[in-house]
């Protein structure tokens, strides 16, 4: 036994050495070698490793440069040349990699359009990276709620007091917004329109850039407006020289005529807040002085902090900040969020940020990304099963000298020459699709092919390209010639398993898109009919606006009940389905401080609201005008009766700070929002004023119904216009995102399956094809159709099944964590998961079994003739 | 005469391939001038001046058959060329005539 130099030298020797001095130089490395490996071993090799690496220099390094320029052009033609006969050959396989592999482009694309839109929000501020948002947490014995609400002082304040702040500014806050929402008018024009109220910093906060007008100045005075490009236009049918001329204002709250002084662009669409003025938000603080107190949160602060600031620290710095203010402040912990990560990861709970919308953009990437690689492994499959047509061109190329390189690159061209067309298709496609593909996202999505996109499509397609191609061209390429050119089919057990393999994993992907499907479908379903303990049906709401004082408001009200149609009316305060006013303070006997904090759903109601609305009754009665006195008394739910833990609570007492509330009904449970949270208790209290205006209607009458009212609503609110919605739609848009997850979910659900199947489509008439000969044997033999029909599929089923199996429990995994979202979620039953095995086994074996059936009533004779 | 200046270690490869005339190759000439000088030399010290001689002409090439020794490589043999040759004679004539310009003294 001879002794073998190191092994990886000279592999790094053979790697680098030019071809011409390689066998003179191997040769005397490894006499020189022998002969010191008899005196001494370990000298030897250390020896034989240095004197390589003395080899490395210039004069023996071979040139890398694999080809000429003009050969590799040469190469480049016949490359395409060849491709394109194969595309033209086998029309199918063709076909069905090009439908594939566009459908799954198309789907990223669209995918990467929605996901880089979501990206973007918010990110156009130009200092985004230092813009933050201060949050607030409060501790309350029920766990820490987080909120974005702020008292107004606090942005002064911290500019003052914190020098890591280089500028703040505060907005007015959702429960404000009615501030910022009324009528203006000039002599012409007369709009309904939205605002904000910011103070004199915002534009230099935030960049909604003005048109006219200086931003240190256009929000300084309180009789200032500025207003966006678009309600210039509409106001004065002009945004110039509008500069100082007057606005008449009138809301709920004010009257006043305010001086434009300058126009912004309109707010992007990727921007969260969308507004047509500004005014300024000192307004708020005269007319409401309560804002103007630590202890109360009428406003969103906003800061940029100083270069180089330490998040970290900044937030320790502020926790304390607000409870040093106030008594009543003392569990509250102040933090700062970056601004424009408010819209993915707004999200939290229990002090902790949670999921959000960032969670749809993970779950659309890897979608994306799955179905790109389901098609991807088609093309793998089918070209890696089709090796057999090309061994002989394989052979030839080789035994005249092509190396495994040049091999390689013909194989990656081929594919991302079928990459290039089918993005080309997916383009078309998407442009096609992307109005329907904007609808059922809620977004305005535009494709351009600008540099950014196309530097992201050419990303894909290389992407795609490469990987699909790479099975092939390394398998592929790595063939001995000489047993290849003998004719010794090489289809080794690896490579069946290989091929297996990808089918198992395309199948338990469409697996578990369809049980997520299923399980989001299912969930919807069950938001949608679910007995919710009150009646959405035929209920319109609308706002009562302007300075309608109660009594006017009576005559207004009973003006409604009496409109023919109208089955009953009622009015509250806030919102049943979105936003129910919430109080905290309750105390009752044997109740604990503790207690006292939490807070409840009350919302305050006239009469009829519970019949309104059809809540059940359980015990008691409901807010009567036969009574007087109704404003100190109560009306319960079910859980609030258990929670309170009375055995016979009507009648008995609850205090709300120092005043007695009397219970005089309980009512069933109902579920007032969505069902991702559980049902808490609601205490129902007696006031006429609340501003949402609630009507039932008589089912079949609703047009003439609602012309009637818009009548009686225009009479008492001159200007205003007459907008509602239907209860039940307003319910809908609870399950907004969800809604859309399930529509998208369906068709990329689809789109998994059709390519999935297109896959093992090519891969059954190929395999069909190839034991033609067999199949007429066996059928000269007796052979049933039915029989060949099995043999055929029983290899695809085995497939599909391991698929299935492995599928379903990541499935049940996927399903059980979304569905932990729910606080009201269907129980997931096997039977959903074993019909998902049989639907994917049954539409595996249609696929297959076109094909298997056609070629098992081939006639034998036909197949074996031409031997 | 740049293209045919011819290094110390050169010449004494050169006079090596000539020495072993056409039966040179790397690993001989490497064991004989190692036992001449009485020092180790890496064998890739032969090649470089093996291959800049050649390319200047001075020396040419052949395989030999091959063989089972050397790991089923062939070895490469050198023979001097005659432009060798002469560059040789002149480098010799050239360090002859100048030493004998030494003056006969004695240096002790």
């Amino acid at each position: 036994m001879k002794p073998s130099p190191p092994h990886r030298a000279l592999k790094f020797l053979r790697w680098f050495c030019r071809e011409d001095y390689i066998e003179e130089i191997e040769g005397d490395l490894t006499e020189v070698f022998e002969k010191q490996y008899e005196q001494s071993q370990t000298k030897a090799r250390r020896k034989f490793t240095w004197s390589v690496i003395r080899y490395f220099r210039p004069e023996f390094i071979k040139s890398f440069k694999t080809s000429s320029s003009a050969n590799s052009v040469a190469m480049f033609r016949h490359n395409f040349l060849l491709a394109f006969r194969q595309f033209k050959r086998y029309k199918g396989t063709f076909l069905i990699n090009l439908v594939g592999l566009s459908s799954g482009l198309a789907c990223a694309l669209l995918i990467y359009l929605w996901v880089n839109d979501e990206l973007n929000v918010d990110k156009f501020h130009e200092k985004d990276d230092r813009l933050y948002q201060v949050m607030q947490n409060f501790d309350r014995p029920n766990g820490v709620v987080t909120g974005d609400y702020t008292p107004a002082l606090l942005a002064k304040a911290l500019l003052s007091e914190i020098p890591e702040v280089e500028n703040a500014t505060l907005t007015n806050t959702i429960y404000q917004s009615n501030w910022a929402k009324g009528i203006l008018s000039n002599k012409d024009n007369s709009i309904n329109t939205k605002g904000i109220l910011a103070d004199s910093d915002y534009l230099n906060v935030f960049s909604y850039n003005l048109i006219q007008g200086d931003k240190d100045k256009v929000l300084a005075d309180k009789n200032s407006i500025v207003i966006s490009e678009r309600l210039a236009k509409k106001m004065f049918n002009t945004s110039e020289n509008i500069i100082g001329k007057a606005l008449d204002w009138e809301s709920e709250d004010l009257k006043k005529v305010f001086q434009v002084s300058g126009i912004f662009k309109n707010t992007p669409l990727n921007s969260t807040v969308a507004f047509d003025f500004i005014l300024n938000y000192d307004i708020l603080l005269d007319n409401n002085p309560e804002s103007n107190e630590w202890y109360s949160d009428h406003a969103y602060t906003y800061l940029v902090l100083r270069e180089g600031t330490d998040i970290r620290q900044f937030n320790d710095k502020i926790a304390r900040f607000l409870s040093s203010k106030h008594p009543l402040r003392a569990k509250c912990t102040l933090f700062v969020q970056q601004y424009s990560k408010r819209y993915l990861h707004g999200k939290y709970e229990n002090g902790k940020q949670v999921g959000d919308r960032i969670v749809y953009v993970r779950l659309f990437s890897i979608i994306a990304l799955f179905i790109l690689l389901i098609a991807c492994i088609n093309f793998m499959n089918l070209s890696s099963a089709q090796a057999s047509r090309k061994m002989k061109e394989i052979g030839v190329k080789k035994a005249i000298g092509a190396n495994r390189k040049a091999l390689i690159i013909q194989f990656l061209s081929e594919s991302i020459l079928m990459s290039i067309l089918s993005m080309m298709i997916a383009v078309l496609c998407v442009m096609l699709l992307l109005p329907q593909f904007n609808v059922i996202t809620g977004k305005s999505l535009h494709f351009t092919l600008g540099t950014g996109d196309m530097l992201i499509m050419l990303s894909i397609v290389l992407f795609t390209g490469l990987v699909a191609g790479s099975y092939p061209a390394f398998y592929l390429s790595g063939f001995n010639p000489t047993s290849v050119l003998k004719g010794k089919p090489n289809s080794s057990l690896r490579e069946q398993w290989v091929r297996k393999g990808l089918v198992i994993f395309q199948f338990s992907l469409s697996t578990i898109f369809i049980v997520c499907f299923l399980v989001i479908s299912k969930q919807i379903e069950l938001t949608q009919t679910k007995n919710l303990g009150y009646d959405q049906d035929n209920i319109i709401s609308f706002q009562r606006h302007g300075a309608l004082d109660v009594d006017d408001f009576e005559v207004f009200l009973s003006e409604v009940k009496n409109t023919p149609g109208v089955v009953s009316a009622s009015n509250m305060s806030g919102n049943i389905i979105k936003q129910i006013n919430l109080n905290v303070g309750y105390s009752w006997e044997g109740s604990t401080r503790e207690d006292a904090e939490i807070t409840f759903p009350s919302p305050e109601v006239n009469y009829a609201f519970i019949e309104t609305l059809g809540i059940a009754l359980k015990e008691g009665r409901s807010f009567s005008p036969e009574y007087s006195n109704e404003t100190s008394k109560l009306v319960i739910n079910e859980v609030a009766a258990k929670m309170i833990g009375f055995k016979d609570p009507i009648g008995r007492y609850v205090k709300r700070g120092s005043q007695e509330m009397q219970i005089i009904g309980v009512v069933k449970n109902f579920h007032y929002t969505s069902f991702h949270e559980i049902i808490k208790p609601v205490f129902f209290r007696f006031d006429p004023i609340g501003k949402t205006v609630l009507v039932k209607i008589k089912a079949g009458t609703e047009r003439a119904t609602i012309e009637h009212l818009k009548e009686i609503y225009e009479k008492f609110h001159p200007k205003n216009p007459f907008e509602f919605t239907f209860l039940d739609d307003d319910y809908q848009s609870l399950y907004e995102a969800e809604n859309r997850v399930a529509i998208l979910s369906k068709y990329f659900t689809i789109i998994a399956i059709i390519i999935s199947c297109l896959g093992l489509f090519g891969l059954a008439a190929f395999t069909a094809e190839r034991r033609t000969k067999e199949i007429g044997i066996r059928k000269i033999l007796g052979a049933s159709v039915f029989g060949i029909v099995r043999i055929l599929t029983s290899d695809f089923t085995k497939t599909i099944v391991i698929a299935i199996f492995i599928s379903l429990p990541i499935s049940y995994f996927l399903a059980k964590n979304w569905l932990d979202n729910f606080a009201y979620r269907i129980d997931l039953q096997w039977w959903l998961f074993i019909g998902t095995g049989l639907m994917t086994l049954l539409i595996a074996w249609l696929t297959v079994g076109i094909q298997t059936i056609k070629a098992a009533r081939i006639n034998p004779t036909e197949c074996l003739k031409d031997e | 005469m740049i293209e045919h200046s011819l290094g110390e270690f050169e010449e004494l490869v050169l006079l090596m391939v000539a020495a072993h005339h056409d039966e040179a190759y790397g690993v001989l000439i490497l064991e004989n001038l190692e036992e001449k000088l009485g020092k180790k030399i890496n064998i890739s010290a032969i090649h470089v001046a093996l291959k800049r001689m050649e390319n200047k002409g001075f020396v040419k090439s052949r395989f030999g058959g091959i063989t089972n020794e050397r790991g089923g490589r062939r070895k490469k043999f050198y023979a001097i060329t005659a432009l060798g040759k002469r560059v040789l004679d002149n480098q010799y004539a050239l360090r002859t005539s100048i030493y004998q310009q030494i003056p006969k003294i004695s240096f002790s």
